[in-house]
This record gives C-alpha cells, structure tokens and sequence, in this order.
C-alpha cells in the first residue's frame, strides 16, 4: 500500500488530552477502536466527517490534527 | 485479530467446506446414477436451489457458534458496529469479488465456445461462486490489515 499523503497527530492529541484511550475516543466519535488504530498508523484515511468530528472532541481545527503533505514528483 | 477479521477468515473455510460437502454429495447421486447432471439439466436448476437453501442455514449455525465461541474467547458479547472504514472496505472487495466472478465467467464461456459439454457451465458457475467469495474474503483481510 502506498504511503499516504495524510498524515495525523491524533496520538499526541490523545495524551494530552488525559491520555484518552483509543477506546475513548472511538466511542466518542462512533467508530470501532481498529478504525482509530487505523487511523494512527496511517492505514486509513478518514472521511471529512469523521476528521470534523475527531477535531470537535479535541475542540481544535482539523487541520492542527491531519496533514497534507502532497508527494514530489 | 480483531472481530471483522476473523470473520472474513470464517466465511473462507465455511465457503470452502460447505461447498466441498455438497459437491461431494452430488457427485455421489451422479455416480450412484440417481440424477443425470449430463444430460438433465432441469436437475441443475434444483441442484442451485437446494445448495442456497442449505448454504444459508449452515452459514446462519456456523456464525452462531463463532459468535458464541468469539464471545467466550474474548469475553466481548457485542457484535461491533460497522463504521465507515468497514464499508469502504466491504465496497473494495465485493468489486474485486465481481472482478473474479465476471473473470471466471467469462473463461467458462470460451471454454464452452471451444467445446466444453454444457453442463460444465454450470460447475464453472459453482467454482466462480466460491473463487470470487474467497477472493471477497482475502481482499477484506488484506484492506484490514495493510490499510485502506
């Protein structure tokens, strides 16, 4: 699988915000604990509305969490 | 493994094991000379009818014990929710399982063209049947693990 051009800081987020559990966060935003593990290794892209409604629980903006780093050609 | 993956891994032995069982029955029937599958093929058309009927009710008892055994296991009753990353996921691998099927299909047909008896047709329409839930399968349990 290629490497994304996505990037995220959701684990920092996490631990400064109590040292949220994956678990947490997964229940707060409605989706299972491996789409969060996803999410971290960078396996998975969220959708706009997932990447909206992560940013709401950490009450920031989505672009301090996710990254967009476009490849060089 | 989690829940989704050792699913996939279910519907890959169940796929493969109830279909063996019931190939091997018929093919019994047609070597003990009860049905003719070479010349008859309304006994086809039954033959389809009976192996959904059956393949269904061995697959509802199959996912009851593998959900009580998960449950027991793991100590988790739930059956997760599906979330976006689970559909965008089963959407990639029922397309690669058309891909298989219509792949498959589309060989039985030349074959046919270049002589294969007409009841191969319908044993090329079995064999595409469990190559492309296979294919289901191994495509779900690779979009979980390498990402999607």
């Amino acid at each position: 699988m290629a490497k994304r051009e996505i990037s995220n800081d959701l684990r920092r987020f996490r631990f400064n915000n109590n040292e949220m559990t994956q678990q947490q966060l997964a229940d707060e935003v409605g989706v299972s604990r491996q789409t969060i593990v996803a999410i971290e290794k960078g396996n998975y892209s969220p959708t706009l509305e997932l990447a909206f409604r992560i940013s709401i629980v950490f009450n920031t903006s989505i672009e301090s969490i996710f990254k967009y780093e476009p490849k060089k050609k | 493994m989690s829940y989704r993956e050792k699913e996939s891994l279910i519907n890959i032995f169940s796929g493969i094991i109830i279909t063996a069982i019931f190939s091997w029955v018929v093919y019994q029937r047609q070597l003990s000379g009860t049905i003719d599958l070479t010349e008859d093929y309304s006994v086809w058309g039954t033959i389809f009818l009976i192996f959904m009927g059956v393949s269904i009710v061995a697959r509802i008892i199959i996912y009851i014990i593998f959900h009580i055994l998960n449950a027991i296991a793991t100590r988790e009753e739930d059956i997760p929710k599906e979330d976006e990353r689970d559909k965008i996921i089963k959407l990639k691998s029922t397309r690669n399982s058309h891909y298989a099927f219509s792949f498959g299909l589309m060989l039985s047909f030349l074959a046919l063209a270049i002589g294969m008896p007409v009841y191969g047709i319908f044993i090329a329409f079995i064999g595409c049947g469990l190559i492309s839930e296979i294919v289901e399968n191994v495509s779900q349990l690779y979009f979980y693990r390498k990402g999607v």
